[in-house]
């Protein structure tokens, strides 16, 4: 399963949006991180906000599934959760 | 082509730009300890747009080549754009504390390409189009361009013509059939020796007897005839002493002002934007600080993000953090200084499109900004200084702190009686709070308060030049009209 990740500009984070990714990566290991690049096919699209306007646009890529946004810490453990899902299914 | 934060430092050893310090020619000024933090600053510029984390801010869809270019070198195709422009400055005075120098030229992109597009259209010259061939160079190469537009002005109660020293402001010395022969000089240039070209403009508003002083252009940074003279700041030498570190508060980025001289300059035609057409020398000037009263709104609000948090962190090491106090004025520091950004994004959200395409602030608005940043950054200044206490000032120095010198009754050395004597809360050691200290120092009355304090002063226009716009701006008229018909006035 393939999954672009999109961070926002990052112009003031309310946490660490990098090891937030991170640790998603790390504990996800099934699943094919990469940086979203438009032009690319991706079954996930993860969106990683640093407050809750959560503002990166994202209609330029392409995503086979479903396009999950988070802007806080407390969203890691629901974002591995639906990948998850979406990993067994 | 998008350069690595290496590759702009590499660009910069190959340029022969001519730099003046202490009296003396600086041949090797990439290296030098006063200039090399603000070159640092402007790559962080570069290495922004080279991390996933940030480039959705840093790097943009250029509308002239189709290709990913830094949005330093971007023409605001909308309110959007005009937005991200502030985030992203937010972001680099966070990253870096201090005056990153790279929107102003930005600023003076987006102002000459709607102006010449104007001029051009009354005049039919070509200056549109040889702005854009420029932008697209720069776009290209990803170069940086310092926006040149404060002249010395001599006598302010003299026009240019009737100064006694006629270039007081850059003026056209000699038309040539190729081009044009340009003479003056431009003062306090935010990052002009890190500038691989600038962008000259006119410092006011003119009349019909200083058209030659109505003049805009672009000129590689190392043109012949061209050279800088570096601007002191507040304790700059500390960057000359050896090992300097902790003394510094910020080791790594600083800002940079300089003269910079133009000593018979000659511009060929393709890189002239403005030659004599003296009625629209005011749009120039009003559309570029429009720009930069916005650029505040960003730039100062990201360098106040890094004062808050040092002074919350000097708080914290005295062990006074869950003082009242001290949490009401951490609070303050945070409201004033997100007002500020409220108005930055503010004017952005209100700008509309110009003839030429691109988006322009509204400027009441952005007056009202730079209104308030002349202000805000001061109470913020003052009342970090109050958390921090009188020690970021009467500190011993950091040579002390590491010194082996026995100076006590029982052999205790100068750096020991230090570290007894400076230590505060278990929470940090005396180093840590040290450089906290300095770095607050830095920013309120050190080398960063020049472009936290005065330069919010004075940067992108002095007070009164805001309260003019904001007079001009402010629709009495139509605010009289508001209270006649609630006060039942026919």
């Amino acid at each position: 399963m393939k999954c672009g990740v999109k961070f926002c500009g990052g112009c003031n984070p309310h946490y660490q949006r990098g090891d937030a990714y991170r640790k998603i990566k790390a504990d996800l290991p099934e699943i094919d991180f990469e940086y979203a690049e438009e032009g690319t096919d991706y079954d996930q699209l993860l969106v990683i906000g640093g407050c809750s306007a959560c503002c990166p646009l994202i209609d330029q890529y392409t995503v086979e599934d479903e396009v999950f946004k988070m802007w806080s810490e407390d969203h890691i453990d629901k974002i591995e959760s639906k990948l998850e899902d979406r990993l067994q299914k | 082509m998008l350069m690595t934060g290496e590759q702009y430092i590499e660009s910069l050893r190959k340029l022969k730009t001519r730099v003046y310090m202490f009296g003396e020619k600086i041949d090797n000024w990439v290296d030098h300890p006063i200039i090399r933090p603000s070159i640092n600053c402007v790559k962080v510029t570069y290495d922004l747009a080279q991390d996933p984390e940030y480039k959705d801010l840093m790097t943009v869809k250029s509308n002239l080549t189709g290709e990913t270019v830094n949005r330093f070198a971007h023409l605001h195709q909308s309110t959007e754009d005009l937005k991200n422009k502030v985030k992203m400055q937010r972001l680099c005075g966070q990253k870096t504390g201090s005056c990153f120098q790279r929107c102003v030229g930005m600023d003076a992109f987006n102002a000459m390409f709607s102006s010449t597009f104007e001029i051009d259209k009354k005049y039919g010259t070509k200056y549109h189009e040889n702005f854009t061939n420029f932008l697209k160079m720069v776009q290209e190469k990803d170069l940086v361009v310092d926006g040149a537009m404060t002249d010395p002005k001599g006598d302010r109660g003299l026009a240019p013509h009737a100064q006694k020293d006629k270039d007081l402001f850059v003026r056209i010395k000699e038309r040539r059939e190729d081009g044009i022969v340009v003479c003056g000089a431009k003062c306090h240039q935010t990052g002009s020796i890190n500038s691989h070209w600038h962008i000259v403009m006119p410092t006011q508003a003119m009349r019909e007897e200083d058209a030659d002083y109505a003049v805009a252009f672009a000129c590689p940074s190392d043109a012949d005839g061209m050279y800088m003279i570096y601007g002191r700041q507040s304790c700059d030498t500390r960057k000359m002493e050896e090992g300097a570190d902790i003394d510094l508060g910020n080791a790594k980025y600083g800002g940079q002002e300089a003269l910079v001289v133009f000593d018979d300059v000659f511009i060929p035609n393709e890189y002239v934007f403005l030659a004599g057409e003296y009625e629209f020398a005011g749009m120039v000037v009003e559309r570029f600080a429009g720009y930069h009263r916005q650029s505040y709104g960003g730039c100062k609000v990201g360098v106040g993000d890094v004062l808050i948090g040092a002074a919350a962190l000097a708080a914290e090491y005295n062990g006074a953090q869950k003082a009242s106090h001290i949490k009401d004025k951490l609070i303050e520091m945070t409201h004033l200084n997100e007002t500020l950004y409220c108005c930055g994004i503010a004017c952005s959200t209100e700008g509309y499109k110009t003839e030429a395409g691109n988006y322009q602030i509204d400027l009441l608005l952005a007056n009202v900004c730079k209104q308030n940043i002349t202000r805000f950054p001061y109470e913020i200044v003052r009342l970090a200084e109050d958390i921090a206490g009188g020690l970021m000032v009467t500190m011993p120095s950091e040579v002390d702190f590491k010194s082996d010198l026995k100076v006590g009754r029982n052999g205790e050395t100068i750096g020991e009686v230090c570290n007894r004597f400076y230590a505060a809360a278990p929470s940090c050691t005396t180093e840590q709070r040290m450089r906290v200290l300095r770095l607050i120092e830095n920013l309120c009355l050190g080398a960063a308060a020049v472009g936290y304090r005065t330069e919010s002063m004075h940067g992108a226009g002095s007070p009164q030049a805001q309260r003019i716009m904001i007079q001009r701006q402010g629709n009495i008229e139509g605010k009289k009209a508001l209270a006649k018909d609630i006060a039942g006035i026919k």
